[in-house]
């Protein structure tokens, strides 16, 4: 997330959104969706000019007042997102890779390359999180983290922090 | 009967240079029976129209069986696809799309363009982009990385 609350800019944008995601349940022909789509883009398209903030804001109330009350009892959601059917179905399956260091040591000498390349990986991580760390209590903010974004790398050459567990985050789909 | 099946399939996987010899095989062992003629013919023919399917593109995995799973995704078909759904949209000039066109500056879009525009990659991918990350993408090549970041699509 890029700051700690949401601009109006987005709020209209996430309306307009979620309007049309529930306007797509609603008209299940794409044709009469495409045309109700059209006329709330054009409702959107009318009160965009608007440079007072405060009408700005009574209109955005009643459009979340008006969505609320329109909105579809069962919406189509994606089946990987929230609320899904297949949300989180493979979080189980999803193994950390600390767990490759706890093979036996005849099954690592099934895939030598892999295992050599992995501590040519780590012994680069060891030597990495030292800045990583410097870099990161350089940056937060006295209080805590504002938010969950991680600083890109600053000097060149360095990696970015907290990048192992980004680089080795498990698939989406772990086979 | 099965037997005789798998018995073809092994023997078309496993020797492709003998597929036609495999399908005149087919012919005459099917004779017999009149009513596995038309699977065991069927199965020989969709096994060598698979064989010749596959073997343009061998290199992406596509040898492993998919059991009613899309096809594996790649960085080319991520960026076709995104493409064309871009093309089809009326407001985007589609001679001036590149992948490095930037939407609000280059095509000359709106902020609930780009709205649209991310919900239409939502549906041809068929997972959703939550708002905080659908903002910022505001070109073609993001969107590629992006969907490619999330699929786990790697060269």
């Amino acid at each position: 997330m890029a700051a700690a609350y949401v601009t109006h800019q987005q709020k209209v944008l996430r309306l307009y959104k979620k309007s049309l995601r529930h306007l797509e349940s609603w008209c299940i022909f794409r044709d009469k969706y495409r045309f109700y789509a059209c006329m709330l883009r054009a409702r959107f398209d009318d009160s965009k000019e608007e440079k007072d903030l405060m009408k700005a804001s009574m209109m955005l109330k009643a459009g979340e007042e008006e969505f609320w009350t329109n909105q579809h009892p069962q919406p189509y959601i994606f089946p990987e997102s929230p609320g899904g059917t297949s949300y989180e179905r493979y979080e189980c399956y999803k193994v950390p890779e600390w767990a490759l260091d706890h093979w036996h040591p005849s099954e690592k000498a099934q895939y030598p390359d892999y295992f050599s390349k992995r501590e040519q990986w780590k012994q680069l991580r060891m030597q990495s999180w030292d800045q990583e760390v410097a870099q990161l209590q350089a940056e937060t903010p006295a209080g805590g983290p504002q938010n969950e974004a991680l600083p890109p790398a600053r000097l060149e050459g360095a990696l970015p922090p907290l990048w192992w567990q980004y680089v080795t985050r498990p698939r989406e789909r772990p086979t | 009967m099965a037997a005789r099946v798998l018995q073809q399939c092994v023997r078309t996987l496993a020797r492709p240079s003998l597929r036609l010899s495999a399908a005149n095989l087919a012919a005459p062992s099917a004779a017999p029976s009149a009513a596995p003629h038309r699977p065991v013919s069927f199965a020989a023919d969709s096994r060598r129209t698979r064989w010749l399917g596959l073997s343009p593109v061998p290199s992406v995995g596509v040898l492993c069986r998919q059991y009613s799973d899309l096809p594996p995704l790649t960085l080319e078909t991520i960026k076709d696809r995104v493409l064309y759904v871009l093309k089809l949209y009326d407001k985007i000039n589609p001679e001036n799309l590149q992948t490095t066109s930037h939407f609000m500056k280059d095509l000359g879009l709106d902020s609930l363009d780009q709205v649209e525009i991310i919900m239409a990659m939502e549906d041809e991918f068929g997972f959703e982009i939550p708002d905080g990350e659908a903002e910022k993408l505001m070109t073609p090549e993001e969107i590629v990385q992006y969907i490619a970041d999330k699929k786990d699509v790697y060269e």
